[in-house]
């Protein structure tokens, strides 16, 4: 295969570009760097100057420049030709990685996630030392420099993926009784429809918490979920990575392992998981076997707040009296274009003071790997970020988004901010928790019912990442 | 086409008013700086400089000066006349890391921004005071001041609140030799000559405006819209003059075609337009909530007699947002039809506009193009659309012949050659159609006051036969694409 012809085969893709130039102002690298080749439209002159033969996928220009692009995709909403931005980069990811390897750091994270029984034994040693609290301890110890600083990111990162204070302290379920407009059976606007989880690789390495969290909500608003196994890493972070082969790979597995389980739809509750699966379709279009199976598998994914707010009223918990700001996360936001839906969500608990963060549209700079790979225009986004979400003057903050979470995480650690991050959906199941939702569904039909894993109980398994809140009741 | 080479003693210097993260010099990152919002001209430049403050640009200046060597500002790039090509190797001076709004001052009802700040961002500053800022170039949410203050830009509100120079009340200019200057500004008595009123719409060729001192306005009370649809396009236009005849004063009049409607109906951006209609008439009114409505009932008057066939009245900010977004989306719908757009940009006296538009398309038919006619009726402003590929050699031929026929069509019918988007590169050779030798030789002079050498934007606005007087303007090959 030719090197450029990833992008050769989107030339009309590209020319949807009439260089009108409204991307500009939206674009967080072009924002801070004020370099035309640092925007989209930039981006997209090189790609096409790619195809046109007048520039060497392997230069130095088409190498920084697409290779310092976030992938946030703010410019597609803002673009008035509809060009489909966030697929022509991952094209041009591709034609830049073959014509010169990526950087080490970067092969080396995208090995770790690409094997299962490699990160299984990556997140599950790197959750061990969470738990330990071995990277909190580190932080305070490393010396300054530039090695110890993307150290520091790094370990600040794991440190934020830890269960936040949520639930502690929290009165038990039965106390408080939730004002509840659903029915505790499962027999609310989910009734009937069955769902499966897209576990995720960091997600369900570090987040597991947020995945049961997820199949509670998702049960006791009476959706089926059901366990999907055989599931594995959605592939965005190759796909952005422009190792579209791995990508393709994954999401072929994906797609067979949800079809085997025969659910109606499929749920997810990581932002940038959900943007690269909506797209399954565009990524295997090619693929004779796999291109209709792809499609009909995109038309079936949902965000867990799209499940949550896409019907009747959401089912409503006990108050928490907590002021939270809300981040959107880039891909959920730009790139799959759901703006209202974790807002509703968050209206179904009682007292829950929702505030937006400044300029909130903006990326956090997490961007998947970015954070480790550009450390320096990473932490300048970050830090721009942190200082937006510190101005709410909210100590909590929810964003959908592994990524998200770590960085914004790492950045309030770093910048000493007394503010704590979650997930959504963690903050309606604690809502649900104090209401006794969960107490009332416990043993009746239809609850959420999900297999255990067969590995479970090793200190390595992935499953065993249930946080501090307790594991639903079910079968 | 590539970059003319550029001596390493000459970017060390660059580098060192600067600093190494603000000179370009990459023949293959300066790619990206061949062409503005128009991308019919490429052109690289020989590098571009990223200065952040009024004494780096005097610094560049004066060293770029120093050396005979050529300069073009460019802000955001969205230009639609070639403005920001760099031609006679010349270098880019950048004005993208400028962009604070440096003062709101609600007292004098001023701002004092930095020429690379965002036009719509200067209203959303503004606007927590009750004050936004007038000219609304339809590429506002990208377009910079400085941008606006070189082409004095209009937009679709100029009909009522007029355009960039009626704004502009003082400036912070870096003269082509490196001397900072200021001109206008608050608490000084009016100048004897009006140097803030030459210097917008100079289209860079005076020097780089480097502050830029504006009048902001109160934002009204109340707006209200409506929208008209005609069978004939020539209707529409009619009603335009009849609405303005009576004595009505709207804050915008903007008609779409059939052609366009058509676009933007079969685009994601599909606003209900009807798609068998051949013109949609856009009018808004906006002051004191009281008077709105019959404002709007006057205006609905005149496009009936006209021969509206539906007009539809807006109230709320949602329903006026609905009523526009065929007009706003227009540009980027026909980026859906061809993968390139010329935008052309003339004007004619508004009784005039039936007459006009029906030659247009007649010439559009008889090259076999596709032509798209969305415009300020108002200020009979004209942007025909001409939607082609650029990679088809022959039909750019045809564009181009086409291109050159409508203007002369403005131009019999008492009209001019640019409306708001500028001479720039496109225009300069149509400069004779309107002006006489010694009213260009008029000008030439006056542009040799500011610019004796020639160096500040050389190859713009004046044309050719005149342009070669001024030293260091012979175009190296611009492709033209």
């Amino acid at each position: 295969m030719r090197f450029d012809e990833a992008l050769q085969s989107q030339e009309e893709a590209i020319l949807n570009c009439v260089h009108c130039g409204f991307c500009l102002p939206a674009c967080p690298t072009y924002v801070r760097l004020g370099d035309e080749a640092d925007s989209p439209r930039g981006r997209l002159h090189l790609m096409r100057a790619v195809v046109e033969g007048r520039l060497d996928p392997g230069s130095d220009a088409f190498q920084d420049h697409i290779g310092r692009c976030l992938g946030c995709r703010a410019c597609e909403p803002v673009c008035p030709s509809g060009v489909q931005y966030g697929m022509l980069l991952e094209r041009a990811r591709q034609v830049a990685t073959s014509a010169r390897p990526p950087a080490r750091l970067t092969r080396l994270l995208l090995a770790l996630v690409r094997r299962d029984g490699v990160r299984r034994l990556w997140l599950g040693s790197s959750r061990l030392l969470r738990d330990l609290g071995i990277p909190e301890g580190l932080l305070a110890r490393l010396p300054e420099g530039p090695i110890s600083s993307r150290m520091k990111t790094a370990l600040a990162m794991l440190a934020s993926s830890a269960p936040s204070t949520l639930s502690i302290g929290a009165p038990n379920g039965a106390e408080e009784v939730a004002s509840r407009s659903g029915s505790p059976n499962g027999s609310g606007f989910g009734a009937g429809v069955s769902v499966g989880l897209l576990e995720g690789c960091v997600q369900k390495g570090l987040f597991g918490r947020v995945n049961r969290a997820t199949e509670r909500v998702l049960g006791a608003n009476g959706y089926r979920v059901v366990s999907v196994r055989s599931q594995g890493c959605c592939g965005a972070l190759h796909a952005h990575a422009g190792d579209l082969t791995a990508a393709r790979e994954m999401a072929r597995r994906n797609i067979a392992a949800f079809e085997e389980a025969g659910v109606d739809l499929v749920a997810v509750n990581a932002a940038g998981c959900g943007a690269a699966m909506v797209d399954y379709g565009h990524l295997l279009s090619g693929d004779a076997e796999w291109g209709g199976r792809a499609r009909s598998f995109a038309g079936r994914v949902r965000d867990v707040s799209q499940l949550l707010t896409g019907g009747d009223e959401v089912l409503r918990g006990a108050p928490l009296p907590l002021r939270v700001a809300y981040d959107p996360p880039c891909h959920l936001l730009h790139a799959q274009k759901i703006r209202h839906e974790p807002l509703r969500m968050l209206e179904a608990i009682p007292e829950l003071e929702v505030v937006a963060v400044p300029n909130g549209d903006e990326c956090c700079g997490g961007a998947g790997i970015y954070g480790l790979t550009h450390p320096e225009l990473g932490g300048r986004i970050g830090s721009d970020k942190v200082e937006a979400v510190v101005a709410t003057g909210a100590p909590w903050l929810a964003t959908g988004n592994p990524g998200c979470i770590m960085q914004i995480g790492a950045g309030l650690r770093i910048a000493e901010a007394k503010v704590e991050v979650c997930h959504p959906v963690e903050l309606l199941d604690e809502s649900y928790r104090r209401g006794g939702v969960y107490e009332g569904r416990r043993g009746a039909e239809g609850a959420a019912s999900v297999d255990p894993d067969p590995g479970r109980g090793s200190p390595l398994d992935e499953r065993a990442e249930t946080g501090a809140v307790p594991r639903p009741g079910g079968a | 086409m590539t970059a003319p080479v550029i001596p390493a003693a000459l970017i060390s210097s660059l580098s060192r008013i600067v600093g190494d993260d603000g000179v370009i010099r990459d023949p293959e990152r300066l790619l990206v700086y061949e062409s503005d919002g128009l991308t019919q001209y490429r052109h690289a430049p020989a590098a571009v400089v990223l200065p952040r403050t009024t004494e780096e640009v005097a610094a560049v200046v004066k060293e770029l000066a120093a050396g005979g060597r050529a300069f073009v500002a460019r802000g955001a790039g969205t230009g639609l006349s070639g403005g920001a090509l760099a031609v006679a190797g010349a270098v880019v001076i950048a004005t993208t890391r400028m962009n604070r709004v440096l003062e709101v001052d609600v007292e004098n009802r001023r701002a004092r921004v930095q020429p690379g700040t965002v036009n719509s961002h200067l209203t959303r500053e503004s606007l927590p005071h009750g004050f936004f800022y007038a000219p609304d170039p339809s590429s506002q949410s990208a377009c910079t001041i400085g941008g606006n203050v070189a082409e004095n830009s209009g937009g679709p509100h100029c009909l009522k609140y007029g355009v960039t120079s009626r704004y502009v009340t003082g400036l912070t200019v870096v003269l082509p030799d490196g001397e900072v200057v200021s001109f206008g500004g608050t608490g000084v008595e009016e100048d004897p000559y009006d140097l803030v009123g030459l210097f917008v719409g100079s289209e860079g060729c005076f020097g780089i405006a480097t502050e830029v001192e504006v009048t902001l306005t109160p934002v009204p009370e109340a707006a209200a819209a409506l929208l008209a649809i005609f069978d004939r396009l020539e209707d529409a236009a009619r009603a335009v003059t009849r609405i303005i005849a009576r004595g009505l004063l709207p804050a915008a009049l903007e008609i779409v075609d059939g052609e366009t409607i058509r676009a933007v109906e079969s685009s994601v951006f599909a606003a209900g337009y009807p798609t068998d209609a051949e013109a949609a008439l856009v009018v808004e009114f906006d002051g004191v909530e009281d008077s709105l409505a019959e404002e709007l009932a006057a205006a609905e008057a005149c496009c009936r007699d006209e021969g509206a066939r539906e007009v539809r009245k807006a109230a709320s900010d949602e329903e006026r947002e609905a009523l526009w977004r065929g007009r706003k989306k227009a540009f980027g719908a026909m980026g859906r039809i061809a993968p390139d757009l010329l935008v052309q940009d003339a004007t004619v006296p508004r009784t005039r506009l039936p007459a006009v538009l029906e030659r247009i398309m007649e010439i559009g038919r008889r090259y076999d193009l596709k032509v798209a006619n969305v415009f300020h009726a108002g200020d009979g402003n004209l942007h025909p659309n001409i939607l082609f590929d650029r990679r088809n050699r022959e039909e750019l031929a045809r564009v181009e012949q086409a291109s050159k026929e409508m203007m002369q069509a403005c131009v019999d019918a008492g009209g001019t050659i640019t409306g708001e988007h500028g001479v720039g590169v496109d225009k300069k050779e149509y400069m004779g159609l309107i002006y006489s030798r010694s009213v260009l030789e008029t000008m030439e002079e006056v542009r040799r006051v500011f610019d004796p050498a020639g160096l500040s934007n050389p190859g713009k606005v004046l044309p050719g036969s005149i342009r070669s007087a001024i030293r260091g303007a012979e175009e190296d090959a611009v492709a033209r694409v």
